[in-house]
């Protein structure tokens, strides 16, 4: 199979934005994508467009991904929307690397979109808790922070992992947010602030959790035949890798770590040809700090229960052996849910394009991206290297 | 009289307790006299739930199964549903054949004993009688009703060959308007409250209920409807015995006003103390009364499991807040729908926890559907009725703000609630995973490892239909 490259990508700011739609968001997000490509790139080029989104609040849940393209001139250009909770766009991209890598598309949009911050708090809640596993889990009392608390508290039971090692997760991600313009809680916080924030299922408090953000993120990947015509130094897709696992935690074989997320990483690393000890760094999926440090485990950084000293060593920032969420993460970066995937992109587009300004990790050449659905029923991973491709 | 007997007693209340003191503070004074506390029911429960709970203990106590059952009866005045016919989820959460008879009794504080006494006189093909009384009454917040409205529940397994026999019984009833009334539509209890004349009522239809049977009982205890803790007494004169006989087996001063399960809760406990004649008398407003003589086997012994112990204390605000009484309802966000026809498929799992054992590998699989959690095959499973203990595998804490809008009702009502995914044991060995909502504990208190046991509780409503189904509280 041929190559795909990542040329070109970018996001809109993730926050909180009364004034913006979902199509104005994606098409800033395109705009940023297009502007990011060194050469130049047309709505006719496109030949596929992939979104992905879970349609939070219910606003256009059929067509949506037509919805968005339309709204930036690719009309035309078939487009399908992706769902997979928060790991639509992660597939979104995966999607489009399928499509290059088949000889069907030299040129593919991959993106995402989520709007999730204009609905009243009951509402938010109720989203927030679609993409559990409804007729058991949910109805249990449930929303995500509560099935990732249970992990937590599986994963303390069974490693000794704490409530301060959980903490480190969020001071280290929110130091590297406060460097990051487009971040939605740019800002730093203590160890202290981060242990004794209001618990919202414990043991996970605020702090361990990241918040509900509106953004849009896209990436723009294409074939070894064409990519020379974009850019002198691209992306290389080096591995790509996915899994799915049941919805519900209870019938999962592991409550300690993702399944679907370590067999995704094996996967990638297979085909990308290196391993976790050659990556520079890695966005990985920190909806909640155990998800951080679960991560770690699954994509093999570090042993199954090394998480908590991990993080506290300082071995997942800079200075240390990989640099775990260079971008903020999901925690202070945010975390729109359908733009997630293809925003950990952007992050490693800037980091192996040496555009990552303060948060640069010095010499970057192989970055992974890792982006779960739900607590672990759908996890995809992509393994990137820097590459001259210039005619 | 020959009939029916009774084989064994189960009895529960909830764990929740609210003091007369507690209620002097917040009025000045109680208005209902001979009440040191009374039980409250918790945000998941209602008549239907604690009369699964004293149901679970007769059977249990008994060492008979649901499928014994021939003859089901559920009396309440509070049923959850003015209309529906609850007997059916009440035997489903039993294992009751969908052939049984089926009896509600409501209407009227008598409504226990006449159960009762039905169930006596039923054909029972061989098989058993399972007679529950359950009730929580509430009354609006300044009168007597809702200062002595407790909760409380009771069964009584019934066949031919039970220790003790209802010896005699009778009935009386004669008009007495304005004692004590619910108006349609509303769920408070009310009464003019014409003490001389609500007295005379109380008098006149225990004696005349009394006076019926063929003999006089010379009871050693007297089980009789109280809803206060003196106004039984006063009748003791009349009925030929001295307070204690009315007061060893009275539950009211620490349960409160249990409604149609009052009476029956007194002969329960009659009946594990061993007491050789018991005369049962069960007052509804209106006016009636039945009489009932339960006389003892000492030899023989009634198996009872009376579960009725207080476990918490709740301050004023704190009952106002799990009645519902200052929370603003469920929230306009909508919640998960899962339809009702999609929740009824699943009743046997989410009232009985129904397992189902894969067909090639034998795992449990919960809920038995699609491929085998263990083995992926879809050969099929065969029923496997779990015995409802586990072990807690995680859990988490939901605070204020963090639970479901499905949830946000109660969790406004009664706070902060652990939910924990747990392994439950299966029948001979094994166990298989299940989410489930931890109830009746400090939610803090349950950690990884812990023994648990299942109940069935209101899970949420929605659409004006309760789901009910399965959560989990600590092992005793």
């Amino acid at each position: 199979m041929r190559d795909a490259y990542v040329v070109g990508a970018g996001q809109s700011d993730f926050g909180s934005f009364p004034d913006e739609s979902y199509r104005s968001l994606f098409e800033t997000a395109f705009d940023a994508a297009v502007d990011s490509v060194a050469g130049s790139i047309d709505t006719d080029n496109f030949d596929e467009a992939v979104v992905g989104t879970l349609g939070v609040g219910g606003r256009q849940l059929g067509l949506s991904g037509p919805a968005v393209t339309e709204h930036v001139g690719l009309h035309g250009v078939p487009t399908t929307r992706v769902e997979n909770a928060c790991a639509a766009s992660g597939y979104a991209v995966r999607q489009a690397v399928q499509a290059v890598k088949s000889g069907m598309a030299d040129v593919v949009l991959a993106g995402g979109v989520e709007v999730m911050t204009d609905a009243s708090g009951d509402a938010t809640k109720y989203w927030l808790g679609v993409s559990g596993e409804t007729e058991w889990e949910r109805l249990s009392g449930t929303t995500f922070a509560g099935v990732y608390a249970q992990m937590a508290s599986a994963h303390m039971a069974e490693y000794g992992t704490t409530r301060e090692q959980l903490s480190h997760v969020a001071v280290k991600n929110h130091a590297h947010g406060a460097d990051n313009p487009h971040a939605h809680l740019g800002f730093t916080c203590s160890l202290e602030d981060a242990m004794d924030a209001p618990v919202v299922a414990d043991p996970l408090n605020l702090y361990h959790c990241c918040p509900t953000t509106d953004g849009a993120a896209a990436a723009i990947v294409v074939s070894e035949d064409v990519v020379d015509q974009y850019a002198d130094e691209a992306l290389r897709v080096a591995g790509v890798g996915a899994a799915s696992d049941r919805v519900g935690l209870f019938q999962r074989d592991s409550y300690v770590n993702v399944p679907a997320s370590a067999e995704a990483a094996a996967t990638a690393y297979e085909m990308a040809g290196f391993g976790p000890e050659s990556l520079d760094f890695a966005e990985v999926h920190d909806c909640f700090a155990i998800a951080e440090l679960m991560a770690y485990e699954d994509l093999g950084l570090c042993e199954p229960g090394e998480s908590g000293a991990f993080v506290t060593d300082g071995r997942s920032d800079y200075g240390g052996e990989v640099v775990v969420n260079t971008s903020g993460g999901l925690k202070s970066k945010g975390h729109p849910i359908g733009a997630t995937g293809a925003g950990q992109v952007v992050e490693a587009f800037k980091q192996l394009t040496g555009q990552a300004g303060e948060r640069q990790v010095e010499g970057a050449t192989r970055g992974l991206t890792h982006n779960v659905g739900g607590s672990g029923g759908a996890a995809v991973v992509h393994a990137f290297e820097r590459e001259e491709v210039g005619a | 009289m020959t009939g029916n007997s009774i084989r064994a007693v189960g009895a529960y209340a909830p764990r929740f307790r609210i003091t007369a003191e507690a209620f002097e503070e917040a009025w000045g004074q109680f208005h209902a006299s001979g009440i040191e506390e009374k039980a409250v029911p918790g945000a998941d429960e209602d008549a239907l739930t604690m009369a699964a709970a004293a149901a679970k203990r007769a059977l249990a106590t008994d060492g008979s199964d649901g499928d014994e059952v021939s003859h089901l009866a559920f009396a309440s005045t509070t049923p959850p549903l003015a209309e529906a016919d609850l007997t059916s989820r009440l035997g489903a959460a039993l294992g009751v054949p969908e052939t049984a008879t089926r009896r509600f009794h409501g209407g009227s504080t008598r409504a226990g004993t006449s159960a009762l006494a039905d169930a006596v006189a039923a054909d029972l093909d061989d098989g058993l009688a399972l007679v529950v009384a359950a009730d929580c009454p509430k009354g609006h917040l300044d009168d007597a009703v809702d200062h002595a409205a407790g909760a409380g529940a009771v069964a009584f397994v019934l066949g031919g060959d039970g220790a003790a026999t209802v010896a005699d019984s009778a009935e009386y009833a004669t008009p007495y308007p304005g004692t004590r009334f619910r108006q349609a539509g509303t769920d408070r209890t009310e009464g003019l409250d014409v003490t001389t004349y609500d007295r005379t009522a109380f008098r006149e239809v225990v004696t005349g209920a009394v006076d019926a049977l063929d003999a006089d009982p010379e009871p050693d205890a007297v089980a009789i409807q109280a809803a206060d803790g003196k106004r039984p007494y006063r009748v003791a004169g009349a009925l030929g015995v001295d307070n204690a006989a009315i007061y060893e087996v009275a539950t009211v001063q620490e349960l409160g006003d249990t409604g149609a399960a009052s009476a029956p809760l007194s002969l329960a406990r009659a009946l594990a103390a061993g007491v050789e004649t018991t005369l049962v008398v069960g007052v509804g407003s209106g006016a009636g009364a039945d009489a009932l003589v339960v006389v003892h086997d000492d030899e023989e012994g009634v198996a009872a499991d009376l579960a009725l112990d207080g476990g918490a204390n709740l301050s004023y605000a704190e009952y106002l807040r799990q009645r519902g009484e200052v929370t603003s309802g469920p929230p306009d966000g909508g919640g998960a729908y899962v339809s009702v026809p999609s929740w009824k498929r699943s009743i046997p799992q989410r009232y009985r926890l129904e397992a189902g054992r894969c067909l090639s590998c034998d795992a449990l699989n919960f809920p038995p559907a699609g491929a085998c959690e263990s083995c992926n095959g879809r050969e099929g499973t065969e029923p496997v009725e779990l015995p409802g203990t586990g072990t807690v595998e995680a859990v988490t804490t939901i605070s204020q703000g963090g639970a479901p809008p499905e949830f946000a009702e109660q969790q406004s009502k009664s706070g902060d609630f652990a939910v924990a995914v747990v392994a439950l044991d299966g029948p001979d060995g094994g166990s298989v995973s299940v989410p489930v909502q931890v109830t009746d504990a400090d939610p803090g208190s349950v950690g990884v490892g812990d023994a648990v046991t299942a109940e069935f509780r209101r899970i949420y409503t929605q659409e004006g239909v309760t789901r009910y189904g399965c959560k989990v509280t600590p092992a005793e």
